[in-house]
């Protein structure tokens, strides 16, 4: 690998999995005690053990407290290895070990027994593939430039300093001690750290680094490397929050990246710096990726844009990895021939880069009351998540639009299962026009929607009872305003999120039924109906006529389109600004990103009027229904961008596949960046860029060695062709056979 | 008016700059050996059949069976009557993307100006809509064809197949006079042309000199294009009953690569 030799890279990959083991993206928190040193602590076992032994003696104190103890014990009593061919530490309790224990624990408490109703209802949805619902530890950012501005050390002394700056009541009082105890840990791990590093030769570097960072904030570009690097590893892999973005890298490290050059630190010693820490995160590997984001404006309206915007970039291209994920935020001020450094990556197979739009988030976060320099500066999480910085954005659920579909079609019941999870309805018959099929589907829906959301605000006033958030806190002004964790209304913002899934398959059914049943009365709805019961059995030219039928979304057809854009409106209109859990003090968003549900729903999921049948997966995002855009890439994103996409600060996003013939050349690359921009100017949010042909894929699904780096991005994550199921990489041979 | 139109390409990005939607007309003066559009060479419509798409559907046995009824769109007709106002408004579907790529409208075949009326009449309505328009022609038409459509298009995309007479009549069936001629008629009209060379080895390879010394006394060839040939459109000829003489080998990168650097060398002319 370019910057790192290979007994280096060999040592790095190893750290979290064992490389020589088959992959696999869900089992990223896994231990590997034998590779640490015995000396330095204990194995996994004994540390769980031990920090459970010891919360018992703690069972009268609250949450925070015991949490923070718990972390405590981890930090004093965890293996940690340093070594020369790596320039980040280790530790051997990576594993999440909180969450499998105390924070589970506290979870099924609130869900079994605080509030028993909540928790079945949760259960039910779940079973039923209607709503998967879940407490939201997946989306948080700490305030990055606090982070690197104060080190923990000088969060410590922020929260120190605004503790005794007034009187407290008892559970603020708690919350700072909270803090206190969990940064005195983690400053404990450092020195653990930073003593095994001096004793270690050839890490000398890190030795040091280590010892500022214990002291305070970050002298030089290494340093601030290695303290978003250490503060990542406790949270997500220790403290249980996943930290949904390393930040916006090119704003973050561009000072300490200039003053490295001033001392005369040489380009390429960034570059290997770059390596290092990007080699940490292909270590870990895990399904979603771990995000990062470059570009953007500054406060003042400027491109974020650097010159370590395209060190990165080049850095990451030439290691030929595929994750972190990278987001680039494209507007008005964002230079062409970086766009087009992107986009020529993502033509070669990297699939990792995916484009936000500045402008239409910028306009989004205006609407929304936010000054113009806060929706400048607004954080891109996950896959294209945004939001402005001080704000605990949580995604708590998903839900399957084709479930309340299914119950107005069958008099309130689930086909599938035959239970009755919908309200009672008439049946098919029953339906005299399409607006009054239309009204039921939309009674059912809202139906669910109330339920679903009923359920989250129901526990999302526990989520710092679940789990307390003081790592992050400590992060967020406002928390220490306040006294208050960040996930129940320390943080200015608070909002939640419903993410619908299957959008165009709903929208492209209803105008199948709207043409056929009420329009040209080819059928009627009962005989429609008994047709999807029995999944197109002894009906394929039925179902083929469907599926050619090119009135569908994503075509730009007028009535197909209006017919899937007023539905993702009703839904928009139905849950946007309803107030969440009384104690967040946030508003309800939604977004149309169910991520992987959209496979894991297929087989829940009925049989469909556009023709899609029980088992395939579901469309995914706001893009087009498998195999239904057939008037190509122009025509999508025109169907697309017929949604105002800022109509709240939510994610929008659009998935395009390219055939490889069809971008190669400088002007297959011009192209590219035309479709970019005029999605761009019609005020699209997010996309992402396949590029594939189904002659290709097959060849990699029979000759997986022959194509150990083919890249695929599944839906707002990409991933390495091989490491996806088999069943997954079929809808992919079926999307590029529709190119 | 009408023409016969045999399909309509939208992000096409390699028939002129930016993204395109091209249009293709059907007929063509020219028999190429190694044409790759078969569907464009008659004038007349014509209904293919794709026998692996065949799902059985039965609806072509039937008597007033129309090919877009075809359900597994195994059978597809090539060659639908158009008029300018059915065309215009699909061919503008796409306007934002010629703005943000300085792309626009080609046409294309076949042979479009063997349409050249229809042509003019579309390039004027295009350009009164501000579409930048390009018109993808083999030469072998009429003076006449070439003044109908010189006001209202921006560029030719040109093809020059080979210098030598006899290699010109044993590669297209006909003649290079006048494309040729037509040629240096563009020019002196101040038109912007790009010229296209599709490379078929033992056909037009050793025709690459000569054209390059033609070439590099013109004035307003903005660059050259050599198109590789390749031989996709076995299936298509199979589908349209027609025969083909296809030949085999396909050009190496070499090849391409020193054909490339000839042209460049002798005619100072951008060759990408």
């Amino acid at each position: 690998m370019q910057y790192i030799n290979d007994i280096d890279y060999d040592y790095i990959i190893n750290k979290h999995h064992d490389a020589s083991k088959p992959w696999n993206g869900m089992g990223r928190f896994v231990r590997r005690d034998e590779i640490f040193d015995p000396a330095t602590g204990m194995d996994a076992d004994a540390l769980r053990d031990g920090f459970l032994a010891q919360d018992e003696a703690l069972k009268d104190h609250p949450h925070p407290i015991r949490k923070a103890r718990a972390l405590e014990f981890i930090m004093k009593n965890t293996r940690i290895s340093c070594d020369p061919r790596d320039r980040y530490p280790s530790v051997n309790a990576n594993d999440r070990p909180l969450k499998k224990t105390i924070v589970d624990e506290w979870k099924r408490e609130v869900l079994k027994q605080i509030v028993p109703e909540i928790g079945a209802k949760r259960s039910y949805f779940e079973k039923e593939g209607i709503v998967t619902i879940w407490p939201d530890y997946d989306h948080s950012m700490p305030m990055w430039e606090r982070v690197l501005s104060l080190g923990f050390a000088g969060l410590l002394r922020e929260s120190e300093k605004a503790r005794h700056a007034k009187e407290w009541d008892e559970e603020q009082e708690i919350f700072f001690e909270g803090i206190k105890i969990t940064y005195e840990a983690i400053l404990t791990l450092v020195d653990r750290f930073a003593t095994l590093a001096e004793n270690t030769e050839g890490s000398e570097r890190m030795a040091k680094a280590l010892r500022q960072l214990e002291k305070g904030a970050p002298k030089n570009f290494y340093e601030a490397l290695l303290l978003d690097y250490l503060y990542f590893l406790i949270s997500e892999h220790i403290d249980y929050l996943q930290v949904r973005s390393l930040g916006n890298f090119d704003r973050l490290f561009y000072p300490y990246y200039k003053a490295d050059l001033e001392r005369g630190i040489t380009e390429e010693e960034i570059r290997t710096d770059i390596a290092y820490f990007l080699a940490q995160f292909v270590a870990i590997s895990n399904y979603w990726n771990q995000p990062v984001y470059l570009g953007g404006e500054k406060a003042d309206g400027s491109t974020e844009i650097n010159e370590l915007s395209y060190l990165f970039l080049d850095v990451y291209d030439k290691m030929g990895i595929y994750t972190p994920k990278i987001q680039i935020k494209v507007g008005k001020s964002t230079p062409k021939d970086f766009v087009c450094k992107a986009l020529d990556m993502i033509r070669r197979g990297n699939n990792s880069i995916v484009f936000v739009n500045d402008d239409t988030m910028q306009k989004a976060l205006l609407r929304e009351g936010a000054t113009k320099e806060e929706a400048r500066l607004c954080h891109v999480t996950g896959c294209y998540e945004y939001s402005r910085q001080d704000s605990y954005f949580a995604q708590m659920n998903m839900l399957n639009l084709l479930k309340p579909f299914e119950y107005t079609l069958h008099e309130g019941y689930d086909p599938i299962t035959g239970n009755r999870s919908g309200l009672p309805c008439p049946p098919p018959s029953a339906f005299e026009s399409f607006d009054d099929l239309l009204a039921e589907f939309k009674r059912q829906f809202c139906h669910i929607v109330n339920e679903a959301i009923e359920v989250v605000n129901g526990f999302e006033g526990y989520l710092s009872y679940m789990n307390p958030l003081s790592m992050l806190s400590a992060t967020f002004p406002t928390c220490l305003e306040r006294g208050r964790d960040a996930i129940v209304g320390g943080a200015r913002y608070n909002d939640s999120t419903i993410a619908f899934g299957g959008l165009a398959d709903l929208g492209d059914s209803l105008m199948m039924i709207k043409k056929y049943v009420y329009e040209q009365k080819k059928l009627t709805l009962s005989e429609f109906v008994s047709i999807l019961d029995q999944n197109f059995e002894g009906h394929e030219t039925f179902r083929q006529m469907l599926l050619r039928d090119r009135e569908k979304y994503g075509n730009n057809l007028p009535r197909a389109d209006e017919m899937t854009i007023s539905l993702a409106k009703f839904c928009i209109d139905h849950v946007y600004g309803r107030p969440n859990a009384k104690e967040r003090g946030g508003i309800w968003k939604c977004n149309f990103h169910v991520a992987r549900h959209s496979y894991i729903w297929g087989d829940k999921t009925a049989a469909c009027p556009s023709g899609r049948k029980c088992g395939e997966e579901l469309s995914k995002n706001l893009s087009p229904a498998l195999g239904q855009a057939r008037e190509g890439i122009t025509a999508t994103v025109l169907s697309f961008t017929k949604l105002d996409n800022t109509v709240m600060a939510s994610n929008f996003s659009l998935d395009l596949a390219f055939l490889p013939s069809a971008v190669r050349g400088e002007e297959g690359l011009e192209a590219m960046y035309g479709v970019l921009m005029t999605f761009n100017r019609r005020g699209g949010h997010a996309v992402h860029f396949n590029v594939f042909d189904a002659e290709m894929l097959r060849e990699a699904q029979a000759n997986p060695e022959k194509y150990a780096d083919l890249q695929i991005r599944v839906s707002g994550w990409n991933v390495l062709w091989n490491n996806i199921d088999r069943w997954e990489q079929d809808g992919f041979i079926r999307q590029a056979e529709a190119l | 008016m009408k023409a016969t139109i045999f399909e309509l390409k939208r992000f096409a990005d390699h028939d002129g700059d930016g993204i395109r939607t091209t249009v293709f007309f059907k007929g063509c003066p020219l028999r190429c050996v190694w044409c790759h559009n078969p569907e464009g060479l008659t004038a007349l419509p014509q209904i293919a059949f794709y026998e692996h798409k065949c799902i059985g559907c039965g609806k072509c046995q039937k008597e007033d069976f129309n090919p877009d009824a075809c359900l597994g769109e195994a059978r597809v007709l090539y060659g639908k009557e158009m008029t300018v106002e059915e065309l215009l408004p699909l061919l503008l579907e796409d306007r934002e993307f010629y703005e943000t790529s300085g792309g626009g409208v080609t046409l294309s075949g076949g042979e479009c100006l063997v349409q050249s009326e229809f042509c003019a009449e579309l390039l004027k309505r295009l350009k009164e809509n501000g579409i930048q328009t390009a018109v993808d022609t083999c030469g072998f038409v009429p003076r006449e064809a070439l003044d109908k459509v010189i006001p209202f298009t921006d560029v030719f995309l040109y093809d020059i197949k080979a210098y030598d007479e006899d290699v010109h009549i044993r590669c297209t069936e006909r003649s290079n006079k006048i494309i040729l001629e037509n040629l240096k008629y563009l020019d002196e009209q101040g038109k912007t042309v790009e010229i296209r060379i599709p490379y078929v080895p033992d056909y037009n390879d050793r025709e690459i000199e000569k054209i390059a010394h033609f070439l590099k006394d013109f004035t307003h060839i903005s660059r050259i294009r050599v198109l590789p040939y390749h031989n996709y459109a076995g299936s298509k000829y199979r589908a349209l009953g027609m025969k083909h003489s296809l030949p085999e080998r396909l050009p190496t990168d070499e090849e391409l690569k020193s054909a490339k650097e000839i042209l460049r060398c002798i005619t100072k002319i951008s060759c990408p």
